[in-house]
């Protein structure tokens, strides 16, 4: 069970740095708390008493989002509910709705917080491969000499291990910001022992956007999770599919280009097996999210053959 | 414990009360406002009992600290109707039949309304989604949504109001679609379940458990935990004051462990407190010291020579054996074209009932030592408690609480004797419930079986000999093993006709957590390798499953190995049904891939798609419904 001496639910950014900067060691900032209050019961932490609470989420700042410049903007508090049912954000994100309906249920999508599933940093986070692809970046606040103090990191260096970031004391994520990937196909893929509720085996998303005339790559994105201590961008992937053509060849191509990235620690021969097979989906869900299919079965495992 | 104060509105009431920031938002409204529609299944979010609205959100108020909705608009499952009244949707639960245990249903109600509200028009995927994170144990759901497609067009007037009206008995029960008679009491959340109730000056009980496998208490102390304010009594082994043991068969499992632990999670001793947080607190200062001993996990092992003895009483570590002789396997294998010889392995499986143990114990002015608890056998529980607390059978009463699911689990008396020993040494009323982590961890599981099976075959099918050999893990106590080894050994054969038959099954002890009573009590285990072997048998033979059934089925008037005369059988009406109903195509199972007729064509039985991903969008509200 979790408890505190006190529990704050401050309004503004500033008053919610203050009381971060001014707390005592041991205390936590909770935003959807769907990870923490799981967190603390039997098996795991236990039962815990912390010094404060600092609730997030009725922080105005953090709330919403911006699109600019190419770039969507993507409040602290933004939860997972809001990329299946804001139809600006399925545009500007078209793998998002995917993501989501895979997230948990429609309850805890209403909580969770896409900024909280980053910083918990599980190595099954389902948001944070779909942040990498999008050439995520963390915006950090912080209070100094009363004043606050941002920073950008890229979401793929905020991350440095399971439940590790480079977050420092006193700093709040504030947003996460992305590439707006509208015009894109989308998908994301998981593997969980059933469809609600299910934390991933593996998952991979897949962005994809072809030539004028159909007939190429012209820009793929492609991660993993759920197979490494940190989840994967696939950069050799990516680059072996730009420009060229749109067939079953290229994509088992670069299939084979993600090789052995499994390193979780249990059953990596399974998450092996799963993966090769899992990011071909993911970029013929994709493709088919972009209108484009890709071949029909009987070929696909007519390729398949001749590899 | 620091406090808040918290303003709410709640089913259209404002309210103010302090609360403590441990509580979640579930704890405010079930503890301080007795609003226990709202139940607790699982405490992480994975469960769906405790849905509520929070500011129209559905949430699962027990991810939700109760600071966090302060302030809030929160509607229950008590809000959604006037009293007295049914909504739509309960209306419906009511008609389907998709109220069973019940434990499940106010969280369930809750999310339909939230689906219904959110669209109204949604079509089945949509609703099945929205019901995800709500896990029902009894129903296999297809009532549930039944009933909300029915609210819904009910709601939109594409039927009328009066499709949510039971038919009614008429004249017979039989062949009429009775309703329930306790569903409204389900759908509205007014039903209490034994964790819902409180009596005046009622305590709260916590567990202190084994951390060890298998261990010798050399010493526990107490009197620590004794002396913390709050806390009313703590008792162990020494406070039973009769013959200490229980089990279904043999009662061979004290109230908590005596002298020695024998699994991981097995009560050591138990604090009744003031609150559970000091009863929690408390466990902390109970001092028990262990000398660890050498566990076994494996029920080969348990039974080989010189292996650790768990109870005194059963030097080879055997529950109970099962031999059951007919014919000459022997002779019959001779006969066999064809031999087989497999191994099947299958694990201990949770009950996962919705609602975890729990139970209020009471001593009544008469010194009627009385337990209410969701009890699967309380005639037995009452004479076995009787001997244990040395009372006469008409100074002990068990109630029977409504059951949350029990499916086998709750038919061990596994905690009700330690709240008679605390409602006796505190003389207050005094109440357990568990965490489902606790329900998991300490009580009985389906028992795991190692199975070898030997079957002889003649080439046209007919089976002339089984040799059977099941090792099932009991665990650390007997509980109801001795039956369900004696079910598996009854029902290992299937339901066919074997001249030769040698069987045996064991039930072994080992330092796991005990096994006990579980749907089909032993006939699974034993018919999961017996249907597999036959259509590896029928694949060998080149036979079509059904035909190698049909050859070797028992049909009316047959002798069982047990000697059981069967008047009638209708194994063969089942199976023509099967296959006619599966539009299967006949011929060994083995030898046709995908190309077969009998797959995901119209027409055919859809395979189960529970849990399945949605892949069509349906129309215009359809946005939600992606991939
Ligand atoms: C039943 C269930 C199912 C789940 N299913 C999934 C699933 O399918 N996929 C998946 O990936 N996860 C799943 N989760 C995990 C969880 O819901 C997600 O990780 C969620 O995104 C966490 O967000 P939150 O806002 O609830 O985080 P919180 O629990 O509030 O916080 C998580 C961590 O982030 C920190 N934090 C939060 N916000 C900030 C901020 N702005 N700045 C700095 N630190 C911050 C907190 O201090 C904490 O350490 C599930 C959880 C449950 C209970
Ligand atoms: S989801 Fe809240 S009790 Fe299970
Ligand atoms: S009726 Fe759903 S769990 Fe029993």
């Amino acid at each position: 069970m979790l408890n505190c001496d006190q529990y704050l639910m401050p309004e503004t950014l500033e008053e919610a740095l203050a009381q971060w900067a001014g707390a005592p060691e041991g205390s936590r900032l909770l935003a959807g708390g769907t990870d923490i209050l799981p967190w603390a019961r039997e098996g795991r932490a236990g039962h815990v008493h912390l010094p404060v609470i600092i609730d997030i989420s009725r922080v105005k700042e953090l709330r919403g989002y911006d699109v600019a410049d190419g770039r969507v903007r993507l409040g602290a508090n933004v939860v997972f509910q809001q990329f299946l049912t804001d139809d600006e954000l399925r545009h500007h994100l078209p793998c998002m709705p995917h993501c989501s309906i895979w997230f948990a249920d429609d309850q805890i999508r209403e909580q969770a917080t896409l900024a909280g599933n980053i910083v918990n940093a599980s190595p099954a986070a389902d948001g944070v491969p779909p942040v990498f692809a999008m050439n995520g970046t963390v915006e950090i606040a912080r209070l100094e000499g009363g004043s606050i103090v941002r920073r950008s990191v890229s979401s793929r260096d905020f991350i440095t291990g399971p439940g590790r970031t480079i977050l420092e004391a006193g700093e709040i994520v504030t947003a996460v910001t992305c590439d707006s990937m509208a015009g894109y196909g989308g998908a994301f893929e998981k593997v969980g022992q059933r469809r609600s509720l299910v934390i991933s085996v593996v998952c991979a998303v897949c962005l994809v956007k072809l030539s004028a005339d159909d007939k190429t790559f012209a820009d793929v994105r492609l991660s993993l999770g759920g197979i490494s201590p940190v989840p994967v961008r696939l950069d050799a992937a990516e680059a072996s599919l730009k420009g060229q053509p749109v067939s079953r060849e290229s994509v088992l191509a670069a299939v084979k280009t993600a090789g052995d990235l499994v390193r979780s620690r249990t059953r990596r021969e399974y998450r092996g097996e799963v993966v090769r097979g899992f990011i071909e989906r993911a970029i013929e869900d994709a493709l088919a999210d972009y209108g484009v299919a890709l071949s029909p079965p009987e070929m696909k495992e007519a390729a398949l053959a001749n590899t | 414990m620091p406090t808040l104060d918290m303003e709410v509105t709640v089913n259209g009431r404002d309210v103010k009360r302090r609360a403590t920031t441990q509580m979640r938002l579930l704890d405010f409204l079930r503890n301080e406002l007795n609003l226990t529609g709202t139940k607790e299944g699982c405490g992480a979010g994975e469960c769906g009992t405790c849905s509520v609205f929070v500011d129209g959100k559905l949430v699962k108020s027990c991810l939700m600290p109760a600071a966090k909705a302060n302030g809030a608009e929160i509607e229950t499952v008590e809000g959604l109707a006037k009293r007295g009244e049914l909504t739509y949707l309960q209306r419906a639960f009511h008609k389907t039949g998709a109220s069973q245990c019940g434990y499940c249903i106010p969280g369930m109600v809750m999310a339909a309304t939230g689906a219904l509200r959110e669209n109204p028009h949604a079509g089945f995927d949509e609703i099945k989604e929205r019901l995800g994170g709500n896990i029902c144990r009894c129903t296999g759901y297809s009532k549930i949504f039944e009933a909300v497609e029915l609210a819904r067009d009910a709601m939109n007037g594409s039927l009328p109001t009066t499709a949510l009206e039971g038919p009614g008995a008429g004249d017979s029960f039989i062949g009429n679609n009775v309703r329930r008679l306790d569903a409204p009491s389900k759908v509205t959340g007014a039903l209490k379940y034994a964790g819902d109730m409180v009596m005046p000056g009622m305590l709260h009980m916590q567990v202190l458990r084994s951390p060890v496998a298998y261990a010798l208490i050399k010493s526990i102390d107490i009197s620590e935990a004794e002396a913390m304010p709050g806390v009313e009594c703590v008792i162990t082994a020494d406070d039973v004051p009769g013959e200490d043991g229980f089990g279904v068969f043999v009662h061979d499992q004290p109230i908590m462990a005596r002298g020695r632990v024998r699994y991981v999670g097995e009560a050591v001793a138990a604090v009744a407190a003031e609150d559970v947080e000091t009863a929690m607190a408390a466990l902390g200062k109970i001092k028990v010291e262990y000398e660890n001993l050498p566990a076994v996990f494996d029920p080969e092992v348990a039974m080989a020579p010189g292996a650790p003895v768990l109870h005194d009483y059963a030097p080879g570590n055997i529950v109970k054996h099962i031999p059951i002789r007919k014919g000459d396997v022997e002779e019959g294998f001779a006969e066999a074209d064809l031999v087989v010889e497999e191994d099947y392995g299958t694990q201990a499986v949770e009950h996962a009932y919705l609602e975890p143990e729990a139970g209020l114990a009471y001593v009544d002015p008469d010194g009627v030592v009385t337990v209410v608890s969701p009890s699967q056998n309380i005639t037995h529980h009452r004479h076995m408690l009787a001997k244990i607390i040395d009372q006469p059978i008409n100074k002990v009463r068990f109630i029977m609480s409504p059951v949350g699911g029990g499916f086998g689990g709750k038919e061990d008396m596994i905690y009700q004797g330690m709240l008679a020993l605390a409602a006796m040494k505190s003389g207050q009323p005094v109440r357990l419930v568990f965490t489902r982590e606790e329900s998991i961890v300490s009580t009985a599981k389906r028992h795991p079986a190692r199975i070898t099976y030997k079957m002889g075959l003649k080439n046209d099918g007919r089976i002339t000999a089984v040799e059977f050999r099941m090792v099932a893990d009991g665990g650390a106590y007997g509980l109801s093993t001795e039956g369900v080894m004696r079910k598996a050994a009854i029902l290992s054969c299937g339901p066919y006709d074997i001249a030769n038959v040698k069987i045996d099954t064991y039930g072994v002890y080992t330092n796991n957590t005990p096994s006990g009573a579980f749907r089909t009590f032993g006939a699974m285990q034993a018919q999961f390798a017996t249907e597999s072997h036959l259509d590896i048998c029928a694949g060998k033979l080149g036979l079509d499953p059904f035909e190698i059934r049909r050859i070797n089925m028992m049909r009316s008037g047959a002798l069982t190995h047990t000697k059981q005369k069967l008047g009638s059988v209708s194994l063969g009406l089942a199976l023509d049904a099967a296959e006619k109903a599966s539009n299967w195509e006949s011929g060994p199972a083995d030898v046709r891939g995908s190309s077969r007729s009998d797959l995901g064509k119209a027409g055919n039985r859809e395979p189960c798609t529970l849990g399945s991903r949605i892949r069509a969008s349906d129309g215009a509200g359809g946005k939600k419904d992606v991939a």
